[in-house]
């Protein structure tokens, strides 16, 4: 680990969104042959990858990521190295399920030490409901377990802070030869989300920067859409536990009173 | 040398008797030979060497044109930068040009003298007289133009009457803006204003007292006369910015800093050299004076971080124990011994040697105790002084130039506030860069899904069970999708609500079994105190189909309604695992005992 360079920027959290997560197919005569050399057992092909949102680049961030796989996996910690432009992936072959260990090591700049994820390689769809299956299955019958994620550095140092504050816009943040996004907004964040709009360049989201794409597009089911959405299902869920704790607590009256009463 | 000479060295006879003679005939066609052909032709002494060629040297031809020489002619002109409207002519050499000038060829063809026909043809054809060529450098400059309303509405002064300003912008207007010849010529003598009285009383004649003007204040009379009408004639917003520039620079004259300017300009010129010399090495001391300020100043600084505790937000429980200090001591030791180590050869080696020896023996000994606070000094400094010495390098030099202690100045101001000035981000680029502010961190990465994973793990397993049973009741997966700062925050509200929920509903529950103990209790006594004894009362009571009947049916049928309401509260809130099971598990324990009791009870009866 390099020694820090400078010192931390204070009171300062920047974030970088990223996506880890398995993506496994099972095998299959026509769609999805076996390859010569895998054992017989095996049923399913998989890949795990950390990458950037939108397949942005995230290597000036992230520097290597180490997998560790299961043990009966030969060669089973990998560490990928990071290619600009390029996710960090590593494809397998195999038949059952595990743990895999994904450690994450940040560029030297960052003198940060590395992070550990933990994700669960699944092989097939899982859910409560045969709806939280099926969200799992994409059309080709790849199993998905994806996760967002979203790195947040805290109090970065200088150097890093001046790599993680720059690149994505002409420096001094001017925006007006850019051209403005459809001016859609959604509730939740309200003028947040506005400015939002007018420094997304259209289409995606820019290199270099912490944004999240508006809607969703196939196979990016992560998007300012889906927080939404998720927003709006939280709340619901607080209005419903705030009116199931406003009935309790008012049954709770009635027997404290009802038991006053007993006791008197 | 010629043979002659030869001749006379070698004391020959000459060989021409008639000698005399010929010398002198050679020596009218030689004259001509210059330098080294002479030498040349020297040498052959009377006989001319005939190899030397007789170049003969004739002017050079001229090649110029075989055109007749340009023709001069005299021509009047007039300069229309005079304003005596053109009566004095002047006359001066021009060249005649056949084309250039049409009209004169033209008229005059080819005549046998053109030169007298150009100077006859010039005033005959009255023509329109030149213009001088340096008329155009006249350039007369815009002098303010005011009408009455005009004046009277913003021009009015205390200082100025309305006559002399006109004076002023008259002179202004003849002398070209030329400050110190208007300044020079500037003699107004105010107008006796009240005339006839003065007039009529001659004897009290007022000599009106010219007002001496400073070039300052003309100045300044005529820049805000010009500003004024400019902003009258075009409003501020409206100006192209070279007009807007000049406004401003016209508002802003501050005559009395322009006279603090010449004084000073003045007294810089009038300095002796000794003078000079002196006010450097006053410039010198005052800057070796503000070096040392800073200098001071930073020492300061410094001892008051070192005064300044070590904040720490670890856990300090564990030096509270005295084996606990004693730990802490040693493990500054080391870290002091290491230090040491380090500076190796430090000014003072056996000083540090003696703390070595006695860590040892007795830890708590005053060497070390001593010691110790100046590793914490030590410690201390090395954290903050890391900054400083960062900042404080350009101010140690004791002579820096004015800039750059000014600099240094600035840059230790900006060290003093509290959060370091970096590249301002405008809000889009936080926006983009995910950049926001927070009064406290914790330092280093993290991810945003660790903060929520954090409030699960600070629960207990039990209590975990019931949030995630609350969870699965409001359909609300254990792992969010989006873990953005916002959905977090969301979740973090939703966190709190099922936490309140979920405490609630444990209170619930105790407050239910209390009520059943309650009841079972009055059950109890209105039995003892009834006459019959159901024989099943024992089992039955609690569950208040078979209520006691009479002195306690109150209660019971209470308790019954309770009993549905909390059944209907069970199954709309869902017939999972819920706290709720424990509660009743806890409930049927305590009717048990209850149930025991009376049993008991019984029994001795």
């Amino acid at each position: 680990m390099a020694p820090p360079a400078g010192k931390r920027v204070k009171g300062v959290q920047v974030f970088r969104p990223f996506i880890y997560g398995t993506t496994a197919r099972p095998f299959d005569e026509k769609t999805n042959p076996k390859p010569p050399g895998v054992p017989d057992d095996h049923t399913h092909s998989w890949t795990v990858f950390v990458k950037g949102i939108d397949d942005v680049d995230i290597t000036y961030w992230l520097r290597r990521v180490q997998f560790k796989l299961h043990e009966s996996i030969p060669n089973h910690v990998r560490m990928i190295d990071g290619e600009k432009g390029k996710p960090f992936t590593i494809s397998e072959t195999g038949w059952g399920e595990f743990e895999i260990t994904i450690k994450l090591y940040y560029v030297p700049e960052s003198s940060e030490k590395p992070q550990t994820l933990y994700h669960h390689l699944r092989l097939h769809p899982y859910g409560r409901n045969e709806e939280e299956k099926e969200a799992m299955r994409l059309a080709g019958g790849d199993v998905i377990s994806w996760v967002y994620e979203e790195q947040v550095f805290n109090e970065p140092y200088e150097p890093f802070y001046d790599i993680l504050t720059s690149g994505a816009l002409p420096p001094g943040g001017s925006l007006s030869n850019r051209p403005k996004g459809g001016g859609k907004t959604k509730g939740g964040k309200g003028g947040k989300e506005q400015s939002e709009v007018a420094a997304r360049s259209e289409g995606g989201v820019l290199e270099r920067s912490a944004m999240i794409p508006m809607a969703n597009r196939p196979s990016h089911p992560f998007s300012r859409e889906t927080e939404a959405l998720e927003i709006k299902k939280l709340k619901e869920a607080v209005a419903k536990v705030n009116d199931m704790s406003a009935k309790l607590a008012a049954e709770l009256e009635r027997k404290n009173q009802k038991l006053a009463e007993l006791k008197a | 040398m010629a043979s002659h000479d030869l001749r006379d060295v070698l004391n020959l006879p000459s060989s021409d008797p008639a000698r005399p003679a010929k010398r002198q005939k050679p020596s009218a066609p030689r004259p001509n030979l210059k330098g080294l052909a002479r030498e040349v032709q020297n040498l052959g002494g009377d006989n001319p060497i005939s190899i030397v060629p007789d170049v003969s040297v004739f002017k050079k031809r001229r090649h110029a044109s075989r055109k007749p020489a340009a023709r001069w002619i005299l021509k009047p002109f007039t300069n229309s930068a005079r304003d005596d409207n053109g009566a004095l002519v002047l006359r001066h050499w021009r060249r005649k040009t056949d084309d250039g000038a049409p009209p004169e060829p033209v008229h005059d063809g080819e005549g046998g003298q053109p030169a007298d026909e150009g100077a006859d043809a010039a005033p005959d054809a009255d023509e329109p007289l030149e213009d001088s060529a340096f008329a155009k450098y006249n350039v007369r400059v815009q002098v303010p133009q005011y009408s009455e309303d005009q004046y009277t509405a913003n021009l009015e002064s205390d200082d100025w009457t309305r006559e002399e300003t006109d004076y002023l912008m008259q002179l202004a207007k003849d002398f070209d803006l030329r400050w110190p010849i208007i300044w020079d010529r500037y003699d107004y003598v105010p107008q006796p204003q009240t005339g006839e009285a003065d007039a009529s009383d001659p004897s009290t004649a007022m000599v009106p007292v010219a007002q001496s003007r400073t070039l300052e204040s003309l100045k300044a009379r005529y820049y805000e006369v010009a500003a004024k009408m400019m902003a009258v004639q075009k409003p501020a917003q409206y100006m192209t910015r070279p007009e807007f520039e000049l406004y401003e620079m016209m508002q802003s004259f501050d005559p009395a800093q322009e006279r603090a300017r010449k004084e000073f300009a003045l007294n810089t010129m009038a300095r002796s050299q000794d003078e000079a010399r002196e006010e450097e090495s006053l410039l010198l001391e005052i800057k070796r004076i503000l070096a040392r300020t800073e200098r001071f100043n930073e020492e300061r600084r410094e001892l008051y971080h070192r005064l300044d505790y070590p904040a720490t937000d670890a856990d300090i429980n564990s030096f509270k124990t005295s084996a606990g200090l004693q730990n802490l001591l040693q493990n500054l030791m080391t870290v002091d011994k290491s230090k040491k180590r380090k500076s190796l050869m430090g000014p003072m080696p056996g000083a540090d040697a003696s703390p070595q020896t006695a860590v040892p023996g007795s830890a708590v000994s005053e060497p070390p105790g001593h010691h110790r606070r100046e590793s914490i000094a030590a410690s201390v400094t090395g954290g903050g002084g890391h900054r400083d010495s960062l900042g404080g390098t350009p101010a140690t030099p004791i002579e820096p130039t004015s800039a750059a202690a000014a600099a240094a100045a600035a840059a230790n101001k900006k060290k003093g506030a509290p959060p370091p000035e970096r590249r301002k981000l405008t809000p889009i680029e936080e926006q983009t860069y995910g950049v926001t502010y927070h009064d406290r961190l914790g330092s280093g990465p993290t991810f945003r899904y660790e903060k929520i994973n954090k409030l699960f793990s600070h629960k207990s397993g039990q209590q975990q069970q019931r949030i995630n049973n609350v969870l699965t009741e409001l359909d609300v997966p254990v792992r969010l999708t989006m873990t953005t700062a916002a959905v977090s925050a969301e979740f973090e509200t939703l966190w709190a609500a099922v936490i309140k929920l979920v405490d609630l509903r444990k209170i619930h529950d105790k407050v239910d079994a209390e009520i059943k103990v309650e009841e079972a209790k009055r059950a109890e006594v209105a039995r003892r105190a009834g006459v019959k004894v159901e024989p099943d009362a024992a089992g039955e009571a609690p569950q208040g189909d078979a209520a006691p009947v009479d002195a306690a049916a109150d209660g019971g049928k209470g308790g019954e309604e309770e009993e549905q309401a909390g059944a209907g509260e069970n199954d709309r809130v869902g017939a999972l695992a819920r706290p709720g099971s424990s509660g009743a598990h806890k409930r049927s324990a305590s009717v048990l005992s209850t149930t025991s009791e009376k049993s008991t009870k019984r029994q001795k009866k």
